[in-house]
């Protein structure tokens, strides 16, 4: 299956680490031109070079504040100017979760839904003639419950709707927008990695309670993430996909 | 060593003013690589030489000087089969009595570990026979009955004791040295802490199957954090740790509030390190630096709003303020030494069982502004058997380990601990114990 993505450009926020950089990093092997970008420029550097040296397109970046407007829109100005274009796009950073203050709502509000919602009134230009993907990033904690009531959960909740609008909004455009939710996710220095060694009975709960009795990995999460953003999936649009080896329990009707 | 990344902590190298707590690095001594025997666990043999030439020899902590407020208060203590009465005299001081009557052999004052508001005297329940807070005879009943008289002693056996650091000390040595000297660089290195102006907040004892050094081990190395006490991982720097052996007792200081360096760095703040923010009035969704920096921010916040929430942090350095300042106090008493609280631990033998212990555990909190003195109540003493009560998830689970190091100790197949460089205190713990037991042994030639 030729998944399409060669000389396409996509943009990805929050790319250098975790889950977004190995998205980005799939993007870069499918022969994709890959735009990154996190708040330091010694990190986006760093992931810059070590990304050129096996891709096949162009692997661009910038330090950008997301949580800044005019930073953001900048940001993708700067990379679809010299990239010529966007086709792609994955609003991957969030402010994570915590209950710690009402301070968590605004943070988990200005990254999580700004963060998107910025991002899509930036990139949308760039797709009207030539149709696109957007690909936002959820959480199964938006469609059960999930450790404690919190923000990051309920905003990231708001993420499925807003997505599911805006691909009845500019579906005529040919933009496609959906929406990939992981379940519990392991990588090193990732929230599971630290659950894994503080507390261990909890891990092995949580492995259990998956029908495929294990925690995902950040690959398999990419592996949607590209297939909803590539024309395989061209057919696909206003879904949210749950990538969570059956983690959550209810019936997707 | 197993780590994930590369850490150094960074340290005050200048004590807090001219009374600070020193902080530079003591010389390591030399103590050799030797294993230590087994048997020092769990010998019935070794527990009579601890006794004779070492527990009866040093000053013990016994409790505190707000215990004993008022004249004729008293408290009582125990170690193996011994009580001691501690009672506050009229001119403020505080003697210590072996607590017996000197007629029947009758324990004095029954109760334990509780402090007892003020007697005027104190009256034997078997006849009556009555002392004063002083402990001299004041009545015997039926005198003329004894054609040999009073004992000639004259009252209670009196034993040497004194107070430092808000708590009273007593030795069952008569030649003891004084307690300040014996203490040693204690009092310099912890007054700066005010002890006396924290308040106990929970006081309880628990009996172990282990030996009571197999406990005094268990917290003086950080070793065994990243086997028994994983979750501290995401707490503390278990690896960069300054260790100071001193003449008798030692002491290592350890970064909180910091990651170690046998964990990546999550995305996100560890909750144990948000609870650290929280207690000093952060908010960490406020914050938006980076996880290792977090401890200096902890440092620079509570130094700017320390006297605000009513807590005076003059007298102590920036490290201070954060992290664990962890002294181990020969043989027995260790302390957990925080700005804000001291987790204290006292470790004493059971009478009988090298392998039992009693487990004292006391935590003393700096109060606030919102700390009303005059609503304090004192918790109430009691004693548990392991498994009856939580002492929080950290020591919880050295207690439930103990008994399978204890159990562990005395197979044939175990000849003695094999200590390395990050159990240091241990072998210098057990350096000073030995020097006890050898002085005895040169004593009684």
């Amino acid at each position: 299956m030729d998944l399409g993505l060669r000389d396409k450009n996509v943009l990805i926020t929050g790319s250098t680490a975790g889950i977004g950089r190995r998205i980005a990093n799939l993007f870069a092997a499918e022969g994709a031109n890959v735009a990154i970008c996190s708040r330091t420029e010694e990190s986006v550097k760093l992931a810059v070079k070590e990304m050129s040296l096996m891709a096949e397109g162009r692997i661009i970046g910038a330090p950008c504040n997301i949580k800044d407007k005019e930073d953001y829109e900048k940001w993708v100005a700067d990379m679809a100017e010299e990239l010529g274009g966007v086709d792609v796009f994955i609003p991957n950073v969030s402010a994570g979760g915590g209950n710690d203050s009402e301070r968590n709502w605004w943070k988990n509000f200005e990254v999580d839904v700004l963060g998107t919602v910025r991002g899509v009134e930036a990139v949308l230009p760039f797709m009207q003639e030539t149709g696109g993907a957007i690909t936002m990033i959820g959480t199964t904690a938006a469609v059960e419950t999930f450790m404690e009531p919190q923000p990051y959960n309920a905003m990231k909740a708001s993420l499925i709707t807003y997505a599911k609008q805006l691909s009845q909004a500019h579906g005529d455009t040919g933009v496609r927008v959906n929406v990939v939710s992981p379940g519990p996710i392991y990588f090193d220095g990732g929230a599971w990695d630290m659950i894994k060694i503080s507390n261990e009975k909890f891990f092995g709960i949580t492995e259990k309670t998956h029908a495929l009795g294990r925690l995902g990995t950040p690959e398999e999460v990419a592996n949607c993430v590209v297939f909803l953003s590539s024309q395989a999936a061209s057919w696909v649009t206003g879904v949210n996909l749950c990538v969570d080896g059956g983690y959550t329990k209810r019936v997707q009707l | 060593m197993k780590v994930r990344r590369q850490q150094k902590i960074q340290r005050t190298t200048k004590k807090q003013g001219k009374n600070g707590t020193p902080v530079e690095v003591a010389p390591k001594p030399e103590l050799g690589s030797a294993l230590i025997p087994k048997e020092r666990y769990v010998s019935p043999d070794y527990m009579a030489q601890e006794w004779e030439h070492m527990w009866s020899k040093v000053w013990l902590m016994a409790c505190r000087d707000e215990d004993l407020p008022e004249p004729g208060d008293h408290y009582v203590t125990e170690i193996r089969n011994e009580s001691i009465l501690l009672v506050r005299q009229k001119d403020n001081s505080v003697k210590a009595f072996y607590n017996v009557c000197h007629h029947r052999g009758n324990r004095l004052v029954h109760s334990f570990e509780k402090p007892q508001e003020a007697a005027t005297s104190f009256k034997c329940k078997y006849h009556d026979w009555e002392y004063a807070i002083n402990g001299s005879f004041m009545d015997i009943p039926d005198l003329e009955t004894f054609p040999q008289g009073a004992p000639p002693c004259g009252g209670l056996t009196e034993l040497p004791c004194d107070s430092w650091g808000s708590f009273v000390w007593y030795s069952l040595n008569q030649d003891v040295e004084p307690l300040m000297d014996y203490l040693g660089i204690i009092p310099e290195h912890l007054d700066p802490y005010h002890f006396e102006r924290m308040v106990l907040t929970k006081t309880l004892t628990v009996e172990w199957d282990c030996n009571w050094k197999a406990s005094v081990d268990a917290f003086n190395e950080s070793y065994h954090v990243q086997g028994i006490h994983k979750q501290l991982l995401y707490y503390l720097d278990d690896l960069d740790i300054q260790i100071d052996c001193y003449e008798k007792h030692n002491r290592y200081l350890i970064a909180f509030g910091v990651l170690s360096p046998r964990v990546v760095a999550p995305g996100e703040i560890p909750p144990a390190i948000k609870v650290v923010m929280k207690d000093a009035g952060m908010d960490p969704a406020s914050y938006e630096g980076s996880v290792h920096d977090i401890r200096h921010a902890v440092q620079k916040f509570k130094r700017e709003n320390g006297p605000s929430q009513g807590k005076d942090y003059s007298a102590l350095n920036d490290d201070q303020l954060t992290d664990d300042y962890h002294y181990m106090i020969f043989p027995n008493i260790t302390m957990n030494v925080h700005a804000d609280d001291l987790m204290l631990f006292r470790q004493r033998p059971h009478p009988e069982d090298p392998n039992k212990m009693l487990f004292d555990y006391y935590m003393y909190e700096l109060p606030d502004e919102e700390f009303d003195a005059e609503e304090y109540r004192r918790p109430l003493h009691k004693q548990y058997k392991y498994g009856e009560v939580s002492l929080g998830l950290v020591i919880n689970q050295d207690a439930y380990n103990l008994p399978f190091v204890q159990k562990g100790m005395q197979s044939e197949g175990y000849e003695g601990l094999w200590i390395g460089d990050q159990e240091l205190r241990i072998r210098h713990f057990h350096d000073t114990l030995e020097k006890y037991l050898d002085s005895g042994a040169v004593t009684k030639k």
